[in-house]
């Protein structure tokens, strides 16, 4: 009888899926996700939207510092790279917008090569602090280029028309954000199994072990440096279509701490966990408020007057609580409570 | 001419304000391995302090200056035993993502418990001007840049000459054998945190002193980075210099070539300064065995 999750060949190791049950979960799962704009309002529908596109910027995020453990301080700044990108080739130099996705991929993955090239040299910490100053160096050069980026005053952006399908409505550009958030986790699911990933992973476990054994450290580190902007400049488009206007203030520093804390909440170097922790992270506010109108109408009060201060402070507390009692994330969580289904009435 | 020792002088005296909260990070970095993402909130909760002491209780230097280092020795005390203490042993990565939880959530303390507004710390002192050889000087910029150069001196005969101050290195050297030796690490970090919120303090109380307090004031912590970067994290007195150097960067760079470049100067500076060197000026190299 099968008491655990074994493996039993190299196979199944780099397999994508566990077992085949997962295909049908996942099917699922994604029928439902097609269903839901027609079943939900259209307040839970921005959620979801919210939600498929900061799923996309994190597993953008996940390649860079989940899988090959390079801490980026700064991944706002390729957001907001990808995002003006979008924005100036579609509003004002009215390019087809998949010219402009793509361009919203190219031009941060560009940018990625100017900040991954100190990475070579630096190390953790010092790293961290390279990608920050990045990110503000990113928001002074695009204020200082007016006559391409318009500036303080932004650019507005159009929800896009794509092969003839408009996206205009809810449900179309939620279908818009699905198609690439999916794209995104089965691409990012597939380089982690490939030689890729391994050498990735060997980089963050180890990297001079890794170096001995013969992966090229420079092309490594570049190579995840781009494809996380990539993924992560595609998210900005997205974001800016979302928020129909595109501009520095849209893209915070905050935006770049709330990625990584999605990272840790969900479980560093999964994509499991980087859905998870979206899905956690996007709706903890809302469900804060619900707790607390539940109380008393007078908590509801002060709730909506110092929203934005209980909303940060509660990203803070989540971070600390998960990094102190749940290192592993939601997915360790995860896989405890299917170890104690299995096992149970024993304890392994 | 004018201009330029203009810029040059009050270039010192941010740049002196940057190199006190730049010593807070080497001071805990030194003795705990750690960058605290959350200096500039630190900071800005004790200047804030100094504002409620001297709007509700006296407006006495002396009263405002104690009781802002007392509350800065709390706060550091209270931070490290509640939340720093528990992840002792944990990886660099989840403790230094605890500093930036920590951050988040003082920054909206801040916001929740003072108003929104900029105040002007007031105790009649720092905004008189001095007139040097034709050019204003506040005395407040006097008198921070001179605390700086005060309190490095201070830190050096510290670090080089008190037995606590040799405890603190053999924590940071070794944390294991300088337990082996009956050094104790927590009691260090305590020092450390309390040691580091009170330089930082001081960086910010003489900030709010020359110009306003605001929520954004937090941002000191950011720009005070490239000054520890630039002076090595591990490098105490070499933060406090990093700190001039950027206070003169900057402002040379916002007087010739325009405010937005002020904004990035210090960030774009230790960009290029990684290159050449990874581990800072006066940082020491580390040699990583296999």
């Amino acid at each position: 009888m099968r008491t655990g999750d074994y493996k039993q060949s190299y196979g199944e190791l780099v397999a994508l899926v566990d077992s085949p049950p997962v295909w049908l979960w996942s099917a699922v799962l994604l029928l439902a996700l097609i269903a839901a704009p027609y079943l939900l309002n259209s307040y839970a529908v921005s959620f979801l939207m919210i939600i498929l596109i900061t799923v996309t910027g994190a597993l953008g995020l996940n390649i860079l510092t989940g899988y090959t453990g390079l801490i980026s301080l700064g991944h706002v700044g390729f957001l907001v790279t990808g995002a003006y990108a979008y924005a100036v080739l579609v509003s004002k130099y009215h390019m087809p917008p998949l010219v402009g996705f793509l361009g919203a991929g190219v031009v941060p993955a560009l940018a990625s090569l100017i900040v991954g090239a100190p990475s070579l040299r630096l190390k953790g910490l010092y790293l961290a602090i390279t990608t920050l100053a990045f990110s503000f160096i990113i928001n002074t050069v695009i204020l200082e280029m007016r006559w391409l980026t318009n500036g303080a005053r932004g650019i507005q952006v159009q929800r896009p028309e794509i092969l003839g399908i408009n996206f205009d409505s809810d449900a179309a550009f939620t279908y818009l954000c699905l198609a690439f958030a999916s794209l995104t986790l089965f691409a990012t699911l597939n380089i982690r199994r490939s030689r890729v990933g391994r050498a990735f992973v060997a980089i963050r476990d180890n990297d001079t072990a890794a170096r001995v054994m013969g992966i090229n450290l420079h092309a490594y580190k570049l190579f995840a440096f781009v494809t996380s902007a990539f993924i992560t400049g595609i998210a900005g488009a997205l974001y800016g279509i979302y928020l129909s206007f595109v501009s520095v203030e849209g893209f915070p520093f905050l935006l770049s701490i709330e990625a990584l804390a999605i990272l840790i909440v969900g479980g560093l170097g999964s994509a499991l966990g980087a859905v998870l922790g979206t899905i956690l992270i996007v709706l903890l506010p809302e469900a804060t408020r619900l707790v607390f109108s539940l109380f008393s109408a007078h908590m509801d009060a002060t709730f909506t007057t110092g929203a934005q201060e209980l909303k940060s402070m509660l990203y803070g507390l989540v971070i600390i609580l998960f990094l102190r009692f749940q290192p592993r994330g939601l997915v360790g969580a995860w896989h405890d409570i299917k170890r104690t289904w299995v096992h149970w009435p024993l304890r392994y | 001419m004018q201009y330029l020792i203009q810029l040059l002088i009050s270039g010192l005296a941010i740049g002196a304000i940057y190199g006190l909260i730049a010593m807070g990070f080497a001071v805990i970095y030194k003795s705990t391995g750690l960058v605290n993402f959350a200096q500039g909130e630190m900071t800005m909760i004790t200047a804030y302090i100094a504002w409620t002491i001297s709007t509700t209780v006296s407006g006495n230097v002396f009263v405002v200056a104690i009781g802002a280092i007392l509350a800065a020795v709390l706060l550091g005390l209270v931070i490290e035993r509640l939340v720093m203490r528990p992840m002792l042993g944990e990886p660099v990565f989840a403790t230094v993502m605890v500093t930036i939880g920590l951050a988040v959530i003082l920054r909206s303390a801040i916001n929740f418990i003072w108003d929104a507004y900029p105040h002007g710390l007031d105790i009649s002192m720092g905004r008189g001007i001095v007139h040097l050889g034709g050019i204003g000087v506040r005395t407040g910029q006097i008198a921070v840049i001179v605390t700086l150069l005060a309190l490095l001196a201070a830190i050096w005969a510290f670090f080089r000459y008190s037995k606590v101050g040799v405890a603190m290195r053999a924590v940071a050297a070794d944390d294991r054998t300088a337990l082996l030796m009956g050094i104790s690490a927590t009691r260090v970090h305590a020092l450390a945190w309390a040691a580091s919120s009170v330089i930082a303090g001081i960086g910010g109380v003489f900030f709010a002193l020359s110009y306003d307090l605001s929520p954004a004031m937090f941002q000191l912590g950011l720009k005070a980075f490239p000054a520890t970067i630039l002076g090595g994290l591990d490098a105490v007195l070499g933060s406090g210099l990093g700190g001039l150097l950027i206070g003169i960067t900057e402002n040379l760079a916002g007087g010739y070539l325009g405010s937005g470049m002020k904004e990035v100067a210090g960030f774009a500076m230790i960009i290029v300064v990684l290159m050449v060197r990874p581990f800072g000026i006066f940082g020491e190299r580390d040699i990583e065995r296999v």
